[in-house]
């Protein structure tokens, strides 16, 4: 709880209309303070993932204090491993979260907005694996 | 011995996500654990999820609980927050 970097968040999905319109959700829930960067489509604008637009993201996404991906499916979770596993300079510490893309997008927001480090941020979307919406 | 604190709203509209987030990040400012309850289901105020998934509408009863050093502090702060954000065109 404090006036410095909040983590950033970056939503790598399949469509990069799923991608905004989870960031634009997750931005109104949690008031517009953390920054969440949709990562989603080829470079050309079609279905599927790109490593550019993922590493792109995560430049955006960082103010100081790391970045989560929350990737969506299969090969969402290949590219941002392949991207974490070249070697090249990226944001510190970086964390995957494995969760589901909207609720774990949500809850992700809300733990970095209260200022939690990438640790707690990871965590809170990889409990929404257990919250029932029923 | 920790202080503890409660109290109850009528809302005046449904608890839509946007309020379900203020709600969690209000409440995770106080040390206190907090809760709601609506309809005998309970949520951890500190999880937006969980709040969300209380379910509460318009005209439902919803109580506030805290316990803790600021537990009163807590539960004035998210009732202030249940009263304006679902307030009609809120």
């Amino acid at each position: 709880m404090s006036d410095s970097a909040r983590v950033g968040i970056v939503l790598v999905s399949h469509s990069a209309a799923l991608a905004a319109g989870t960031a634009e959700l997750a931005d109104q829930v949690s008031g517009g303070t953390v920054a969440i960067v949709p990562a989603g489509g080829t470079d050309d604008g079609r279905l599927g993932t790109s490593i550019d637009k993922v590493r792109d993201a995560l430049g955006m996404a960082d103010s100081g204090a790391g970045v989560v991906i929350l990737p969506d499916l299969g090969s969402s979770v290949l590219t941002v491993r392949a991207l974490l596993a070249d070697g090249e300079e990226l944001p510190e510490p970086v964390a995957i979260a494995d969760a589901p893309f909207v609720e774990g997008a949500v809850a992700a927001t809300i733990a970095a907005a209260v200022g939690g480090d990438v640790k707690a941020v990871t965590a809170a979307a990889e409990e929404a694996r257990h919250a029932r919406k029923l | 011995m920790p202080e503890s604190s409660e109290a109850t709203v009528t809302l005046a509209g449904d608890l839509h996500a946007r309020p379900a987030g203020s709600l969690a990040i209000a409440a995770a400012k106080f040390a206190a654990s907090v809760q709601l309850s609506a309809g005998g289901n309970w949520a951890d105020a500190k999880s937006v999820l969980s709040v969300m998934g209380i379910g509460a509408t318009c005209g439902q009863i919803v109580t506030v609980r805290a316990t803790g050093p600021d537990a009163d502090e807590a539960v004035a702060a998210l009732i202030e927050i249940l009263v304006e954000a679902t307030k009609v065109g809120a």
